[in-house]
């Protein structure tokens, strides 16, 4: 068995606040094996980016604290790391691209600056060298007249090219494991599809490994081999991307799917998951998602009352739920051969054994796409419509 | 029609006859609420000390479309193609260069000062960004009673009833009115937005990308809920989006916009089961579907959307489009013409490059208008 490029096993991270303690990465297990995509999914505040930042040891420390757990990187914990050596494995072993490009890039240095002096940092090469690798990794991300490119400021620049100078920049030393924080949340659908087709094929010919931080389940569905589903700074649901789509076992996972609109769905009433996302200063008892689950409100109408409480569930309303939900936060467990899910009444949960996400799965199929021109003897509208 | 939306009497006076305030007949099932014809904005370029005016930027040029009492008209495009813009001219929140809107028969550009204020309230506006259309300093009860006293709907204790009604009906607590905004989520604000706009009874609302800033699991609570006011009140929707599915699920009739014209406009089932324009085509196959399996081919464009003040000739598509080039290579050498776009050079149909293709009747349904010299 191949051995993961990275593991994380057992990570708490904690903010010390003014009102308190938060919690807003805990006991979270995963892997990525080389050139695996991987994504961590959820909403905003449910701990999929401190997740990312914290592989890189980017939390500031106060008001962060890593309260225990293991980063393994290619076997070596980053969290015991100096300063120093962290810099080392920053940029070289592990890039990271965010989701806003132009706050990630210097206003006042030119692109062939910056991406020159990351190449500086990590490699024995001269400043002339340097330059044409920085050249050569914008021609690599498919930015047309790379050279000229170079001397030109972020600003001269839309954000679809400010992206693609992002993961040239970020890929420029190599690395082994790209984490990718929301690439394409701010870019619009066309350019999304260009640089998510860009990153595929980059790790096609490198054979890199992607962390994909995302809340766009299409993006998700396109482009992951393994999917950890986070709620409430946990990791709720694992699986193949097949098999997360196919066979949803977690509540939420579940509602997600259901309360995105599809393209060409038949109309009618969206489906909802009714009350907010948890604020992590103020968690629920419990299984984090008691209050706006379904499915112990469901269980609860056909149980024995002793087994069940009434709670208040936000904005004044009150609902029957299961009394273990409340009272016990149910762990990751294999309900499925390699599916775990962290929910009392997932399929099997009482007999299933605890389990830490360790996936060496890739997709099967591959997106064909059309660059630029439709190739001959396909019809465009027909290829549209078929989904061929 | 509910209650509510029977306290707004629209005014039908001319122009400038203020106070002149008669019940508008209702509107026939045919006749539009909104009608908007070839709207255009320009915003000048200027350089120089003198700020001398050197060109346009054309961000809507040349919109026409119509809004029916109670459907939805979704707008959908990129950033920077104008469909924002399109909204807040034909509310008069950006001054428009030229065309016409005509609400309820009436010219609503000719309005001005108080007539204007009472008209307004007719037309109102959901923002995208929750966090900086509410006002910080003033209580909710505030941010949704103000419009109810300036245009004198309540008084007193009577405002206080009708902003804990409107709290109610978006689905918050009555005792919120005396919060401030920052106290709630993004999707909580959401909903006094619509509060807000509710609270003056309008049969007209601007949407503005109300759920591209919330998270997936709110996303569907504001769109019911829109849907479900819409259904109860008879409110007309104008909804500007740039996400195809939600912007399919919500609309009747779809516009697609592109550097600043629509480029194809028909029902939402026929736009999206028999797309005309390339740029249609492209933006369907671009959303990434949420189901691992079926992948669909896919047109990834080239390029980027050019900018608005220095648009392309002819077919302002012509430089990014994939049925040109393969219509190109099937033509006669002599219909075609070389280019040169985003470093490359592609042979292109001379017409796509010559003339810009009006927005004129497709094959397909009734109404399904496109401007594409390829298609049929």
């Amino acid at each position: 068995m191949t051995q993961p490029l990275l593991e994380i096993r057992g990570l708490n991270v904690a903010f010390n606040t003014e009102r308190g303690q938060i919690r807003p990465v805990r006991d979270v297990s995963f892997s990525v094996f080389p050139g695996q995509t991987v994504a961590l999914v959820g909403e905003s505040g449910c701990g999929k980016s401190v997740t990312a930042l914290s592989v890189l040891r980017l939390i500031p420390q106060p008001p962060g604290q890593f309260l225990g757990g293991q980063i393994l990187f290619a076997g070596r914990d980053l969290l015991p790391l100096d300063e120093r050596d962290m810099r080392s494995v920053r940029g070289r072993d592990i890039a990271m691209i965010f989701q806003e490009p132009m706050t990630s890039l210097n206003p006042v240095f030119t692109i062939g600056e910056q991406i020159a002096e990351a190449v500086l940092l990590h490699q024995k090469v001269s400043p002339r060298e340097a330059y044409d690798l920085a050249e050569k990794s914008l021609r690599d991300v498919g930015i047309a007249d790379a050279r000229r490119r170079l001397s030109e400021y972020p600003h001269q620049m839309s954000g679809g090219m400010r992206q693609r100078v992002m993961i040239a920049m970020a890929l420029s030393c190599r690395p082994k494991l790209l984490i990718a924080d929301e690439p394409t949340t701010a870019l619009d659908v066309t350019i999304q599809a260009q640089i998510l087709e860009l990153l595929r094929k980059l790790q096609n010919e490198t054979g890199m490994a992607i962390l994909l931080i995302t809340h766009d389940l299409g993006v998700v569905a396109e482009n992951a081999d393994v999917v950890n589903v986070m709620y409430a700074s946990r990791i709720v649901e694992s699986a193949s991307v097949e098999d997360l789509f196919d066979r949803p076992q977690h509540p939420y996972t579940e509602g997600l799917f259901r309360s995105v609109p599809k393209l060409n769905a038949p109309d009618g009433r969206l489906a909802t998951i009714p009350g907010q996302v948890p604020n992590p200063a103020k968690f629920p008892t419990g299984c984090k998602f008691h209050p706006r689950c379904p499915r112990t409100r469901e269980l609860a109408t056909r149980s024995e009352p002793a087994k069940t409480i009434d709670v208040p569930v936000g904005g004044g309303d009150r609902a029957r739920v299961m009394r273990v939900c409340v009272e016990d936060e149910p762990l990751l467990r294999g309900v499925l051969p390699a599916h775990g899910a962290a929910c009392h009444f997932a399929e099997n949960y009482d007999r299933a054994p605890e389990m830490l996400p360790m996936l060496d799965h890739r997709r099967q199929v591959v997106a064909g796409a059309i660059e630029g021109a439709a190739p001959r003897g396909i019809k465009l509208e027909e290829a549209i419509k078929t989904g061929r | 029609m509910s209650e509510a939306a029977q306290q707004v009497l629209p005014y039908r006076s001319a122009p400038g006859a203020a106070g002149v305030e008669s019940e508008l007949a209702p509107l026939s099932e045919t006749e539009p609420l909104l009608d908007v014809r070839d709207l255009r904005t320009y915003f000048p370029i200027r350089r120089g000390v003198f700020s001398r005016t050197v060109g346009y930027v054309k961000a809507v040029d040349g919109v026409s479309f119509s809004v029916r009492p109670g459907k939805t008209l979704g707008l959908v495009g990129e950033s920077g193609c104008g469909k924002t813009t399109v909204g807040r001219t034909i509310l008069r929140l950006i001054p428009a260069t030229g065309g016409a809107v005509r609400y309820r028969g009436t010219d609503f550009f000719a309005y001005k000062g108080e007539s204007l204020r009472r008209l307004r309230r007719h037309m109102q506006i959901i923002f995208q960004d929750p966090v900086s259309s509410l006002n910080p300093r003033m209580t909710v009860g505030r941010i949704i009673g103000e419009p109810l006293e300036v245009h004198g709907l309540a008084k007193g204790s009577e405002v206080g009833e009708r902003v804990a009604g409107l709290l109610q009906r978006v689905g918050l607590d009555s005792s919120y009115a005396a919060r401030y905004p920052h106290e709630f989520s993004g999707g909580q604000r959401q909903r006094i937005g619509i509060a807000r706009a509710l609270a003056l009874s309008p049969d007209f609302i601007v949407c503005d990308e109300p759920v591209s800033a919330l998270d997936v699991s709110i996303q569907s609570q504001i769109l019911n809920l829109l849907d479900d006011l819409q259904k109860e009140r008879n409110i007309a929707y104008l909804f500007i989006a740039h996400n195809l599915a939600v912007v399919q699920h919500f609309s009747d009739e779809v516009a697609v916009m592109y550097l600043g014209r629509i480029v194809e406009k028909a029902s939402a089932r026929e736009l999206y089961g028999n797309p005309k324009h390339p740029y249609t085509m492209s933006l369907l196959s671009a959303v990434p579907e949420p189901d691992p399996r079926p992948r669909k081919m896919r047109i990834v464009l080239k390029g980027e959307v050019p900018s608005p003040s220095n648009p392309p000739s002819g077919c302002p598509f012509h430089p990014r489009c994939p049925l040109t080039r393969r219509a190109a290579a099937e033509a006669d050498a002599k219909d075609t013409v070389e280019i040169e776009t985003g470093g490359e050079r592609v042979r292109v149909l001379h017409k796509c490059v010559a003339e810009m293709p009006p927005l004129e009747q497709k094959q397909g349904e009734q109404g399904h208008v496109g401007a594409c010299w390829v298609t049929k």
